[in-house]
């Protein structure tokens, strides 16, 4: 049986603007801190949501449900957004490195920001990432929320490269684990 | 070699951060491999999971407000009929006159340019549909070259062999993902493009005798992969020449890369 999200996604492929507010209202506020955390500014946050959401409606016909659930495909395309986002500003300015080399820095009890900042961070560390051992959440950390590769977390937390693979894969093993449970 | 590459990689990929240089080789497993594809499927869920299981945020109510405008003008008609109908009323009397004196000539023209754009739209299809065959035509080659070197990296008696750049191109690299039996795959980055009328052969030399192994081109960015086949014995060394066109027997002109001995 579709769930209700397939089945949104679904009515927005055939032109269904309801289906489409309703999509919004379910998982703009789930995606919404997810798209803050990265890209750290309200105003930048808000037109990446735009974004995100605007492709989604054109993208809708291309849904399949055998290659994820709509959760998924909403999370995985506005975390790539924000990132991408994120990438485009640091090319542009170099000054942009600094607030996104602190923010990963900081533990997120300390990192700055306004409320709802604060709240997504903490949110992370008391759900499923917080369940994982300091170090593999600090490298899935490192990479999904700051977009950094491999080699850059190794050179930025000062261990080898093939310590952050491992740690990068038992750290998402281990999330699958928990998802399953 | 064993799965463990494409674990760590695959783990890379769910995260959106596997570098540039390992993604088009990783890709190409990926369509094949049904145990990476479901542990990247079930990567995204659970990364999903996360982030769905954080307290929610109400979003600034602005965006809503944009998108459902967006939506309301995709949606809408392109133009209200109320605005126009006094135009299109003066419109229809002039028409009307201009059909009777020009109607047949009108008629004429109106045949012309759309002949004339048809064959248009038809030269421009033909070229896009033909750009088209061409692209998937060297991708699927490409493809074809990934999953040679991936086969053959699968078999643990296979080596990789590094070439270094020598005479007029000491920057180029290669390496040779070599199987004694089955044969191999150069792959080589950094080395120019060969002049005209000039082609870049391929050798493989066992007890000091080269055999030729094909000539082959580098593409605009430097880049070659280029298939081996099996050498006349076990091959010692390989070695790139720069030779003409249609290749030689033997070589005759300078290596441009070659593998320790």
């Amino acid at each position: 049986m579709a769930t209700v999200g397939e089945d949104l996604v679904r009515r927005m492929a055939a032109g269904d603007g309801d289906a489409f507010a309703r999509f919004y209202d379910r998982y703009a506020p789930m995606v919404y801190p997810l798209i803050l955390r990265i890209v750290r500014d309200r105003s930048d946050a808000a037109d990446v949501l735009q974004d995100v959401f605007w492709e989604t409606w054109r993208a809708a016909g291309t849904y399949d449900p055998a290659r994820g659930t709509p959760e998924a495909w909403i999370v995985t395309r506005a975390r790539t957004r924000a990132i991408d986002r994120v990438r485009s500003m640091r090319r542009r300015s170099e000054t942009f490195v600094a607030p996104m080399d602190d923010a990963m820095a900081a533990a997120p009890a300390e990192s700055g920001g306004d409320a709802a900042d604060r709240a997504s961070d903490r949110s992370v560390v008391t759900g499923a990432l917080g369940r994982l051992p300091v170090p593999q959440r600090e490298v899935l950390e490192l990479a999904y929320y700051g977009g950094l590769t491999q080699t850059e977390i190794a050179e930025r937390i000062k261990q080898p490269l093939g310590t952050v693979k491992t740690r990068m894969r038992l750290g998402l093993e281990r999330l699958r684990e928990m998802m399953k449970r | 070699m064993s799965h463990e590459t494409f674990d760590d990689q695959v783990a890379a990929y769910a995260l959106d951060v596997l570098e540039t240089s390992e993604r088009a080789a990783f890709e190409a497993h990926l369509a094949g491999c049904a145990r990476c594809e479901r542990t990247l499927r079930e990567s995204r869920e659970a990364l999903a999971a996360v982030v769905l299981d954080g307290p929610p945020a109400v979003p600034p109510p602005d965006v809503k407000a944009a998108l459902m405008r967006r939506l309301a003008e995709e949606t809408a008609p392109p133009r209200r009929r109320s605005d126009t109908r006094r135009l299109w009323l003066r419109g229809a009397v002039v028409a009307a006159a201009a059909m009777v004196v020009g109607g047949f000539l009108t008629g004429m023209f109106v045949a012309a340019r759309y002949e004339a754009e048809l064959g248009r739209v038809a030269r421009e299809t033909s070229r896009l549909r033909e750009d088209l065959a061409r692209q998937e035509a060297a991708l699927q080659a490409r493809v074809t070259a990934y999953q040679a070197v991936v086969d053959l990296l699968r078999d643990p008696s296979t080596r990789v062999i590094a070439l270094k750049g020598a005479g007029p191109s000491p920057t180029a690299e290669g390496r040779v993902v070599w199987h004694e039996t089955a044969g191999g795959q150069v792959l080589i980055t950094k080395l120019p493009p060969a002049p005209a009328g000039k082609a870049y052969e391929m050798w493989t030399i066992a007890g000091g005798t080269p055999t030729a192994a094909g000539v082959f081109q580098v593409d605009a960015s430097g880049q070659a992969i280029h298939r081996v086949p099996p050498g006349a014995g076990p091959v010692d060394v390989f070695a790139v020449t720069l030779e003409p066109e249609s290749g030689v027997p033997a070589p005759t002109g300078p290596i441009v890369l070659a593998s320790a001995k």
